[in-house]
């Protein structure tokens, strides 16, 4: 369309079933706009997105040989997309169409008012045509996508996607932080509500992921910058010296057993022992052998290489460094998971100050098999087996003042686990679970609450407000009140274990900056929609699943991780990618290269380019920009124009508002 | 800060409670019946009193609610509304007529002679002159008139 080419507007009202017809007099609408300039033909339908609908803005295109659209209806956001679709499909550039919103911002909110509804919705379909006639076409922009994947996070959630989207032919770089991948999932003895063994049916995962030809496994490795845009990232990762040869190492063990130094294993949360040479469990993917540089004798105190000497497939390497990994990939999966809450900072249950006081997650190291205990449960303090076991539910979580204001999920279910493993292992064991709701919400959940009653496990509902340490014996008293007794009490156990919430990851806020994506309240990762694009970003290319987004159990997790790998599967298997135009440029005559864009751009997308010595101009990458306008805005000099959204159709729009 | 209407019901308060170890003070139920309306419950209950108002159950309330508050406000009310108990008058007569609460007896004075500290304390028995601000006080912060018209 040449630009002299007069406009030609069509504009169709929508009934939107009663919503829109029930208040505004849609028929007034469609005169008034009749008779506006430039207005070539003006209708009204009943549902304007239906089929039918659809086909009449196509046919009135043709027919009435329409270079411009106006439909009011209801939000852009709603069916913005649908009918941009529509004038594309009859031959017209989909920018050259305009929205009025007559539904959210008029007839919802003066629903008692119709006849100053239907004056509005006129005045908004008035501000719509005078934008309509100074749109300009424009043409989305297409970029090819690297096909392969980073997944940060080597857990259940980074594991699922890996696999998924290997599987699908993809090509997957694994990182994880730790020696081996596996994450807290790894450190559980049975899962519930069914009772299997956590590693029996991770550790299959786990080889899988190591032996996969699509998959390089990036372990003790850590995602250090990103750069780039969907499609087209360039990350820098951080592969940690482990003074090992992964090629070399066979995992056979002997430097461990020859290694003199005992430091407590943090795969046992600290109630076992490791080497300074060490793999952290024995299902460890890779195999390889780490040094713990800080403990070691050799990095401490310049004695020992006693691993080195006994080596039989020579496999150290004292003088490793640290490297650089530069990798692109076109998507990337945040699995990075979640923390625990510090359970000190409620000191009236004595965590940290009593030894028989643990956390849940130490009971699994407890009970487990290849645990420091050899799976019997004993107490820390003297390593006798308890006759009783307090379980305390929402330590941390549904606390406000203290903690968290969410409720973890887990929690509810994961104890009872426990208090089911307790009353297996201890015949004869009091157990009993100190609640304030049992929220037992899953498949097959309420059927193990039930089971668990069966076995004879005492629920009391109240949480429990302090304990007591008896010095002599160990043992805890527990004050609380029954809440459905009405009763106080003070009751004595030999163990307790607190549910303490699952918190987002200490590194959440830098691995924030480092991909650009947003936070919500609660310090997890935000998803793109809470319903309809739950493990997408706001930055495109960019995922999230598992306990990075929220707290979840492991079906929820693996199944977010399927769907992540889905959702990132559509760019990496359509190769390529396409962007909205709309988008900001700048008028290089008028910046002055002061940089405020620069620093206000949400998405890392404006640059300030030396042009020649000593003058420098704003540049938008327009992979980039999302179209936010925040640059425009905050511009002094007018120089940024945010492409559909310029200045001229902006006052033009208030100016129609503002003469009805 | 969150109103009574967000209890859970949880019952740490009650749990935590130094008073409702020795009496039926169940801080939880009084939270329960004002978001139930039912106002006989708590403002004509023995055990609104009891509380000794340690805030214990409002620091280590997860919903952060402002227990001891309320059961604050909850005794005035109860105050207006003719639920003020006879010891409670008892205590707020003393103090008016006399600006101490408690009557001071002789085995007060040994008590503080055996610590070392002055035998009678440094309050309106020092200094008798401070009685007529006292009374001011209790004159203008309308204290006197509310305990006098509760004399019955």
């Amino acid at each position: 369309m040449s630009e002299k080419e007069e406009p030609r507007i069509g504009v169709f009202i929508c009934h939107c079933g009663t919503n829109i017809a029930g208040v505004v007099d849609v028929k007034q609408v469609v005169d008034f706009t009749s008779k506006q300039p430039n207005v070539v033909f003006a209708t009204d339908y009943t549902y304007m997105c239906s089929d039918p609908g659809q086909a009449l803005i196509k046919d009135s295109i043709k027919e009435h040989k329409l270079n411009r659209v106006v439909v009011a209806a209801c939000s852009p956001r709603m069916h913005e997309p649908t009918f941009r679709k529509t004038c594309q499909e009859a031959g017209l550039n989909p920018y050259l169409f305009e929205m009025a919103n007559i539904r959210e911002q008029c007839c919802w909110v003066h629903m008692g008012e119709p006849e100053k509804a239907t004056e509005k919705a006129k005045a908004l379909v008035k501000a719509a045509l005078a934008k309509a006639s100074l749109l300009e076409p424009l043409t989305p922009m297409e970029f090819n996508v690297e096909r392969s994947a980073l997944i940060i996070g080597g857990g259940i959630a980074g594991i699922q996607a890996a696999l998924d989207l290997a599987n699908a032919g993809f090509h997957v770089y694994l990182v994880e932080k730790e020696p081996s991948i596996g994450g807290h999932m790894a450190q559980l003895d049975k899962t519930f509500p069914t009772l299997d063994c956590s590693a029996c049916i991770l550790t299959p995962k786990m080889v899988d992921v190591g032996r996969h030809p699509n998959i390089t496994l990036l372990t003790y490795c850590e995602a250090q910058e990103v750069e780039g845009f969907i499609g087209n990232f360039k990350v820098k990762i951080l592969r940690k010296a482990r003074y090992v040869d992964e090629k070399a190492c066979t995992g056979c063990g002997v430097c461990a057993q020859k290694c003199p130094v005992k430091v407590p294993s943090e795969f046992d949360l600290g109630l076992g022992m490791r080497k300074a040479i060490y793999i952290p469990f024995p299902q460890s993917v890779p195999i390889t052998h780490t040094i713990d540089k800080e403990n070691c004798l050799y990095f401490t105190r310049g004695v020992c290489k006693v691993c080195e000497k006994f080596c039989p497939a020579k496999a150290i390497r004292f003088d490793q460094q640290d490297e650089t990994i530069e990798l692109k990939v076109g998507i990337i999966i945040n699995a990075t998971g979640y923390d625990l809450f510090n359970a000190k900072k409620l000191p009236q249950y004595g965590y940290g100050k009593y030894k028989n006081v643990i956390t849940g997650l130490e009971f699994e190291r407890l009970v487990n098999a290849s645990g420091p205990t050899g799976g019997k449960i004993v107490r820390p303090s003297d390593g006798k087996t308890p006759k009783s076991v307090a379980f305390i539910q929402c330590i941390g979580s549904r606390d406000e003042h203290h903690g968290v204001p969410y409720c973890s999920r887990i929690c509810c279910m994961a104890s009872l686990k426990h208090a089911h493993q307790v009353k297996e292992k201890i015949p004869g064991a009091e157990v009993c679970v100190f609640y304030i709701d049992l929220r037992c919400f899953g498949k097959g959940y309420e059927e193990f609450l039930v089971r668990v009653q069966d076995e004879g496990i005492r629920l009391v509902r109240g949480k429990v407000s302090e304990i007591y340490e008896n010095p002599e014996t160990g043992n805890l008293r527990l004050r609380l009140e029954d809440t459905l007794l009405g009763e106080v009490m003070e009751t004595e156990f030999e163990l307790v274990v607190l549910a303490v919430a699952l918190v987002p990851r200490a590194e959440a806020p830098a691995l924030q900056t480092l991909l650009k994506v947003s936070r919500g309240a609660d310090g997890f990762f935000l998803e793109a929609h809470p319903k309809l694009r739950p493990v997408e970003t706001h930055i495109p290319g960019i995922f999230i699943c598992g306990c990075a987004q929220g707290p979840k159990d492991i079906p929820d997790t693996v199944a977010q991780a399927s769907a992540a790998a889905a959702q990132a599967a559509i760019p990496l298997s359509q190769g390529k990618v396409t962007a909205e135009p709309l988008t900001a440029y700048v008028l290089e005559d008028y910046c002055s290269g002061c940089g405020v864009c620069e620093a206000i751009c949400p998405y890392k997308a404006i640059e300030l380019k030396e042009v020649e010595e000593g003058k420098r101009r704003a540049e938008v990458n327009e992979a980039l920009c999302q179209g936010c306008g925040l640059c425009g805005a905050a511009c002094p000099s007018k120089a940024i124009v945010l492409r559909g959204f310029t200045e001229p159709q902006l006052m033009s729009q208030i100016e129609a508002l503002s003469s009805v | 800060m969150k109103t009574l209407y967000a209890c859970i019901q949880c019952g740490t308060c009650s749990g935590s409670c130094p008073a409702g170890r020795y009496t039926n003070l169940r801080t939880r139920l009084i939270v329960r019946n004002i978001q139930l309306g039912l106002r006989e419950n708590v403002l004509g209950s023995d055990d609104l009193w009891a509380c000794t108002t340690c805030y214990t159950c409002q620091e280590r309330c997860p919903r952060n609610i402002m227990i001891t508050d309320i059961v604050r406000v909850a005794r005035n009310i109860a105050f207006e509304e003719g639920h003020a108990k006879k010891p409670h008058l008892y205590v707020a007569h003393m103090f008016i007529n006399t600006g101490h609460s408690i009557k001071f007896a002789d085995e007060h004075r040994k008590l503080r002679e055996s610590v070392n500290v002055s035998s009678v304390p440094p309050t309106v028995l020092s200094y008798p002159e401070a009685m007529e601000e006292i009374s001011k006080l209790t004159e203008l912060s309308g204290f006197k008139k509310k305990v006098l018209e509760r004399e019955g």
